[in-house]
């Protein structure tokens, strides 16, 4: 019974060594700055890192409904609020949740934005394996990066300065008409939401909460990703966790999307015309129901300013 | 003996089949040699060689070939 | 979990498969055995589980009916006259024959009718064509359970077995049912024999320090040819052959050697880490490979790659075909014509078309595959036609044909062809298979080594480097092993400190240089949708 007893000891003391040496290896092997020279993953979404700090007021989570529909520069621009948009390519919750406590390390946004596509997005086993990795040991995610480590990299010092000037948004001015435009039909039906995902987002609101920040839910007009079941299950969980919900699917009058000429790909993303509507839109809503500063003269966001000059040169051209 | 010796002897000659105990084991009878001994073996002493004692361990050395032999001769 | 190289099966499914399998008493392990194995089964292949139940099912059944006629002969020879005897025995083993032709058309029946219609269909459909006919078949495709081409032939050796009586009968459905579905060898093998593992599988045994270490340092050796080499070759291999017109000679080949070298890492990497799982249950499955890159020529050549299924063939297709009466007849009469030498060829000519007709056909449904079983079908018979010239010439050359260079040669003659086969294996279909050789030797040139293009394929500068390293390291365990040094057990006998240090740089390099993550895509397992 003792020697058993020493033999499984035995494998512990081994599996905690090689955990101690992937710590170590993560520390060489994590990007030492946030731009994609550096082996940086996602830097659209983490171009956040490079902002000054407690700089962003307004911070959106979601896929890639989030990151085609809505222009910070244009919020910026309209309505001095200063936003980022930290969203990925189908991204599934775990990662909404590590972006925001990544931001929130740096940042103290006053509101939350959380795009509602991501919360039917099924969560898979890999993906939360890869976040795991992502968050604990990058080793596992940016092993890749032998073939350029350098000197650098082995003082394991990190400094982000880079920052994207779209602050997160894609820009597309693409046009391709939707087929069906009459996808909000009214019903009684929801359409679940996963045990796992509810848990998910609930998490989410406590650590805006914890935070300071508000949480607010909001849907991207999308003919095709959307429609009235999700918009009740959406609304219910809202209610349930008593944050706010804003769904532009149903606003055809307020958010005018011209679906023949607004969506970038048959109706599923909105381009660069519907995005700016949408922005227009959610700004309005924003100075509403929340006191967000215009911060367009003030001294600290100088920057913002000549972002947007350069903003608009890229976009105009 | 001697006959499967000499059966033996026309396939493959150059192993000593007095010693050598891994014929098959040790790819000195390959399948299509198995197939002509099976033959001769047939031919020369009258009996059927079923599949199912085509193992390796009976055709191993000329000695368990022997002895399959004689079980065969007795049924 | 679709492969044993997944975090999910080495993660997750496996160790608490051996948690729960340790924790119970040995009737509580047979029932975690057979549990994960129809749960992994389900995962991978949902309600066509029913498929494995059937088969289960039937060659249970089988089993037994062949048995009763067993036990009947011997009942009804008891004290009977040595010259009726002849007739009863006849008499029995027709019916054993017909019950036996049954099941083979019966299990055979399912793997072609889910694997082969569409081929069928097509290639009638083509037919029909040809000859103008106004004739089409709608070609369905019916959805096949992973492992199929496996199980069948590991059931069907069970009942070959049964039949002739070198295995009774089993009358246990539960052994029969884990014999045919232990999870880590369903889905590629290795193709065990009843005598082999069903007994040992039943008995369960505790997982010990031993086995557990040894097991898990098996599988790491696997996902390291998996994960490092296979996976990372995919970059550079998939585009060649998804579209070799862009590729001069010299890609082409070096795709194909790269492809031969992505099989062997993929398919003998997953079959270390699936010898390797049944090891920490205390279960040894048969070897599958014996460092098939050392083999002198193409027929040793398949006695160390895919071992399982060679001797399958070997037993169940080359000896009956060639011991049938026709072709024994055939050779009586070859070897008082012909000699000892050229006699028997005749008869192991029309056995060994057989078997690489079936070998062929067994990968796939495709004129590729086929021609993969007849290329070696002709590379073997030559082998053996001219094997009397090629020993008189080494004497009259005086060579030493087992000398260093001789060898040397020999080896890589043999893993020249074995690349020309697995060339026409991969290709997409027959056409494409013959047009790429003809590329590889009709506009062969060391340009794209040259000019440094070939490190803008998929796989830069680096990436080889790492698939050499690694290669190299196969190819040195490879040598200790031919040498029959017991690798593992001498690194048990070393110290600790050794030891670890010796695990974990393993472990490391997986880790930092496997082909996983953002920008790889990993290779499907190769041999399961066989």
């Amino acid at each position: 019974m003792k020697q058993k007893g020493r033999k499984i000891a035995r494998c512990f003391v081994f599996l905690f060594g090689l955990l101690c040496m992937l710590l170590l290896l993560s520390r060489l092997f994590v990007p030492k700055n946030n731009r994609k020279e550096f082996g940086m993953q996602d830097v659209q979404a983490n171009g956040i890192l490079g902002e000054p700090e407690n700089t962003i007021e307004v911070l959106v989570i979601g896929d890639s409904l989030a990151y085609s529909g809505l222009v910070p520069m244009a919020l910026w621009e309209q309505y001095g609020i200063p936003s980022y948009v930290c969203c990925t390519k189908a991204q599934q919750l775990p990662y909404s949740a590590s972006l925001l406590q990544q931001a929130l390390r740096t940042q103290k946004p006053k509101v939350v934005l959380l795009e509602a596509n991501a919360i039917y997005r099924k969560i898979t086993g890999i993906e939360f394996l890869v976040n795991v990795s992502r968050d604990s040991l990058p080793v596992l995610n940016y092993h890749d990066r032998w073939k350029s480590l350098n000197v650098n990299d082995l003082s394991g010092r990190v400094e982000y300065t880079w920052t994207d000037d779209g602050k997160g948004y894609l820009f597309n001015k693409k046009s391709r008409p939707a087929e069906k435009k009459n996808y909000m039909v009214p019903t009684e039906e929801t359409e679940k939401i996963a045990w796992l995902n509810e848990r998910y987002v609930s998490y989410i609101a406590k650590l805006c909460e914890k935070n300071g920040a508000e949480l607010m839910l909001y849907s991207t007009p999308s003919a095709k990703c959307w429609n009235y079941k999700r918009h009740n299950g959406i609304q219910e969980l809202a209610d349930r966790l008593s944050v706010p919900y804003l769904d532009m699917n149903l606003l055809s009058d307020e958010v005018a999307i011209d679906w023949t000429k607004d969506t970038r790909d048959y109706g599923d993303h909105m381009n660069y015309s519907g995005a700016k509507k949408v922005t227009q839109y959610l700004g309005s809503y924003l100075k509403a129901h929340y006191e967000l500063s215009d911060c367009r003269d003030s001294e600290r966001y100088a920057k913002w300013n000549d972002c947007l000059a350069r903003w608009k040169r890229k976009v105009e051209k | 003996m001697e006959q499967l010796i000499e059966i033996l002897e026309e396939i493959n000659p150059e192993v000593d089949y007095e010693t050598c105990d891994d014929l098959v084991d040790g790819h000195y009878l390959t399948s299509l040699m198995i197939i002509s001994l099976i033959a001769g073996i047939e031919d020369e002493f009258d009996v059927t060689v079923p599949t199912v004692e085509i193992v390796p361990e009976n055709f191993n050395s000329a000695e368990a070939i022997w002895a399959l032999i004689q079980r065969l001769m007795e049924e | 979990m679709y492969s044993y190289c997944s975090v999910v099966f080495l993660g997750v499914f496996l160790p608490l498969t051996v948690a729960l399998y340790q924790a119970l008493p040995q009737k509580g392990r047979r029932v975690v055995l057979l549990a994960a194995s129809y749960v992994f089964f389900w995962i991978l292949s949902g309600k066509l589980l029913l498929y494995l139940l059937f088969s289960t099912l039937s060659v249970h059944h089988i089993g037994l009916w062949l048995s009763l006629l067993a036990n009947e002969r011997d009942a009804a020879l008891q004290g009977v006259e040595r010259s009726e005897r002849k007739a009863i025995k006849q008499q029995y083993l027709h019916k054993q024959r017909m019950v036996m032709g049954f099941a083979v058309v019966l299990h055979i029946g399912i793997l072609v009718a889910v694997k082969y219609t569409a081929f069928f269909g097509w290639n009638l459909n083509n037919l029909f064509e040809v000859l103008h006919l106004p004739l089409r078949l709608s070609t369905v495709k019916i959805l096949a359970p992973i492992g199929i081409s496996f199980y069948t032939l590991q059931a069907l050796s069970y009942l070959f077995d049964v039949y002739r009586g070198s295995v009774p009968a089993d009358r246990n459905l539960f052994r029969l049912a884990l014999f045919l579905s232990f999870f880590p060898q369903i889905m590629e093998g290795p193709i065990c024999r009843y005598s082999d593992t069903a007994q040992a599988l039943w008995e369960c045994p505790s997982v010990s320090y031993r086995s557990l270490t040894f097991g898990a340092q098996r599988i790491l050796y696997g996902v390291m040819k998996k994960v490092v080499v296979a996976d990372r070759l995919n970059a550079f291999i998939k585009p060649v052959f998804a579209d070799y017109a862009q590729y001069d000679g010299g890609v082409i080949a070096l795709a194909a050697v790269g492809y031969t070298c992505q099989l062997y890492m993929e398919f003998s990497g997953t079959m270390d880490i699936v010898i390797g799982a049944a090891e920490i249950f205390g279960i040894r499955l048969p070897e599958n490979f014996r460092q098939p890159f050392f083999s002198k020529s193409i027929s040793e050549f398949w006695k160390r790659w895919h071992i399982t299924l060679g001797t399958w063939f070997r037993d169940y297709i080359f000896y009956p075909v060639t011991l049938s009466k026709p072709l024994k007849k055939l050779t009586t009469w070859g070897r008082k014509r012909l000699g000892n030498h050229f006699g028997p060829l005749l008869a192991g000519a029309v056995a060994l078309f057989c078997v690489w007709f079936s070998n062929g056909i067994w990968h796939g449904a495709g004129w590729n595959y086929i021609f993969f079983g007849i290329y070696h079908f002709v590379l073997i018979l030559l082998g053996n036609v001219f094997e009397p010239f090629v020993h008189k010439t080494y004497e009259k050359l005086r060579l030493r044909r087992n000398g260093a260079v001789c060898t040397g040669l020999r080896i890589l003659k043999t893993g020249v062809l074995v690349c020309i086969g697995e060339l026409f294996f991969r290709a997409p279909e027959l056409g494409i298979g013959m047009k790429m050789f003809g590329r590889m030797v009709g506009s062969f040139s060391l340009s794209s080594f040259k000019s440094g293009k070939i490190f803008e394929m998929g796989m830069d500068r680096q990436d080889f480097i790492i698939v050499g390293v690694t290669v190299a390291i196969v190819f040195l365990f490879g040598v200790l092993k031919e040498r029959g040094v017991q690798i593992r057990q001498r690194t048990a006998e070393k110290p600790t400190v050794l030891r670890w240090a010796l695990y974990y740089a393993l472990i490391l390099f997986v880790i930092v240089f496997g082909a996983y993550g953002p920008g790889y895509i990993p290779v499907d397992p190769i041999y399961a949708n066989f």
